[in-house]
């Protein structure tokens, strides 16, 4: 036992937290809204959307900002709750759907609907979730020997991330013709997304978000190690295979309409749990929120760091998350708590 | 309740740990179950408990199969406390304790009045309710593996499994484990099977004894007539004597001096 205080959180701190959190968000929002190529005044803005004329900053606000703003958030929050979720079932900190290749599977589903099979273009986020639930499965049956061991599953989501990643490079150099779309997907860009990504977004993030909410309890108890869990009449695989399912979900969600982000699963839940502490009860509502924050901040960045180009949120995501991967490995025993 | 194996093979897929095992678990008694280091002590106690299925034999539970039995089913007549656990360093001591109430409970409902009312109970009855506020990284070592008996005792369990539930612990936790494990045995009438390696330990505080060497059963009985010379000869190839000191109950046990 470390004789480092670690006091319990109080529900007051909790709330607080999550009202500085929305707050921030709102905060980034009207910044996202404001800023870009072309620059309004929140008088101007306001105006523009009140009016019924079709006025250009109108339409590159109710158009091209808004639809972006919210899809960072949706996207954010399902990725943060997808880390969470994973890093429960996996036992491990460092579960990230990015890293572990989780993503990489629904990607590469989706790569393959959308340039062998174009006419199911439609259907992409079913095929991504397929896709993910698959290389969850593999990533598992792989790093299973008698228990899962954290750093097996890194491994192993290391090797499926590599297959994939050759898998994806051999069906790109095969349709050079139709690559353009699908590089802006491998690297994970919100740019040029309308109101259609919102909705099919809105629909399965919204579910999967949902879904997430009846892991809390499941994912403290597998917090307790497997045979605990079993001793308190706990389904420990069954209740593993559902929350990998969630997970997976989330993953797909994002994917389907962003393509890969990585690292926003990793970093988001690893300061709401310095934040907030392990409960899931508060872990994951804190998770959603920051990663809304945190992803609409990167893309913001991302959409204006540089004058005249666009720096995907992909990108963005992996500039600071490597390092911060890294920062973890080196902690890894701390983190873990054992 | 009782519980009875008999004939029993398990192991984890290659070749067997243990074979043709016998066991029976009493209720209202404290049973030790002691062997060498990989003899299959822990293995009978997993097998027993349903976290590890076994090839061959029976374990039956007042009669009924231990597979027909659910898992939270079984989960309110048996308590385990694994070797290996572990909790998030910022639970709190009365919320892990709580997690003894799950197998009582449906997969979505929180606490009722009488779910905290057993909680309180079971913190008091380890004697750790002066830390139900605290963190679990701000309990000691000895206080902590209190907090787990308490959450397997919060299941209300008849019988109460618990696989090496000193070892880590400096010599004076050891007995207030020890003496914790009498308490609940005698004022709670709950029966204790446990897995230990300090033969002292087991002579003092067991009603019955397993003794376990490659697998299979070498002998069982009331601790004066298993733990003798001849067996920790046989068993742990270690050379003793068996003292009867005045004024005490149970006898010691006398090591070889080393060379």
């Amino acid at each position: 036992m470390k004789p480092k205080r670690e006091t319990k959180v109080s529900a007051l701190r909790v709330g607080t937290i999550w009202l500085i959190l929305l707050a921030v968000l709102t905060v980034l929002a009207v910044v996202a809204i404001n800023v870009g190529s072309a620059k309004y005044s929140v008088r101007q803005i306001i105006n523009a959307v009140l009016s019924d004329e079709k006025s250009t900053a109108k339409i590159i606000v109710m158009n091209l900002r808004m639809p972006r703003l919210l899809l960072a958030c949706m996207i954010g929050a399902s990725l943060s709750s997808s880390g969470a979720i994973l890093q429960s079932v996996m036992r491990n900190p460092l579960a990230d759907p990015g890293t572990i290749g989780v993503s990489a599977g629904a990607g590469t589903a989706a790569t393959t609907i959308l340039l062998l099979f174009p006419q199911l273009t439609g259907s992409v986020p079913l095929f991504a979730f397929g896709g993910a639930a698959l290389a969850c499965f593999l990533i598992y049956s792989m790093a299973w020997k008698g228990g899962v061991d954290p750093v097996r599953i890194i491994l192993s989501g290391v090797a499926v991330n590599s297959v994939l990643g050759a898998y994806n490079a051999l069906l790109q150099m095969m349709h050079t013709d139709s690559l353009e779309g699908v590089l802006a997907f491998m690297n994970g860009s919100l740019s040029g997304r309308n109101w259609t990504h919102v909705r099919v977004c809105l629909i399965y993030s919204g579910i999967g978000l949902v879904l997430s909410f009846l892991c809390i309890k499941g994912a403290n108890i597998l917090q307790l190690g497997d045979e605990m869990a079993k001793s308190l009449g706990i389904n420990v695989s069954r209740t593993r295979i559902l929350l990998s399912a969630v997970s997976a979900f989330l993953a797909a969600a994002t994917v389907s309409v962003a393509g890969m982000i990585g690292f926003v699963g990793l970093v988001v839940p690893h300061i709401a749990r310095i934040l907030v502490g392990s409960d899931y009860k508060h872990l994951l509502p804190t998770s959603m929120l920051l990663g809304a924050d945190v992803l609409l901040l990167a893309d913001t960045i991302g959409r204006t760091a540089v004058k005249g180009m666009e720096i995907p949120v992909g990108i963005v995501m992996s500039v600071v998350g490597g390092p911060f991967f890294l920062y973890m490995l080196r902690k890894k025993g701390k983190v873990s708590g054992h | 309740m009782d519980i009875n194996g008999t004939q029993l093979q398990i192991g984890y897929g290659g070749a067997p740990v243990v074979e043709e095992l016998s066991i029976q678990v009493r209720p209202g008694v404290i049973t030790s179950i002691i062997g060498p280091n990989g003899s299959g002590k822990s293995t009978v106690l997993k097998a027993l408990t349903r976290l590890l299925s076994y090839q061959h034999g029976t374990i039956c539970v007042d009669g009924r199969d231990l597979r027909s039995f659910g898992a939270k089913e079984f989960a309110r007549i048996v308590g385990v406390l694994p070797q290996m656990h572990s909790a998030p360093p910022d639970f709190q001591v009365k919320e892990l304790v709580g997690y003894g109430r799950v197998p009582h409970q449906k997969w979505y409902a929180k606490n009722s009045d009488e779910d905290k009312r057993i909680i309180d109970w079971a913190l008091k009855a380890t004697g750790i309710w002066h830390l139900r506020e605290k963190c679990i990284n701000e309990c000691s070592g000895g206080e902590c593996q209190r907090v787990w008996i308490a959450t397997v005792l919060a299941q209300q369990p008849e019988i109460l499994f618990l696989d090496e539930p000193t070892t880590y612990l400096d010599i004076s936790h050891q007995m207030e484990m020890m003496q914790l494990v009498k308490k609940l045995n005698r004022e709670n009438r709950i029966g204790v099977v446990m897995v230990l390696h300090d033969l002292s330990q087991a002579l003092e505080v067991s009603d019955w004894i397993v003794v376990i060497k490659d697998g299979k059963k070498y002998d069982e009985g009331v601790p004066e007539d298993v733990i003798t010379p001849k067996m920790m000869k046989e068993v742990y190839d270690v050379d003793c004597d068996i003292l009867r000191v005045p004024g005490r109950q149970k006898p010691l046990i006398a090591y070889r001096e080393l060379a």
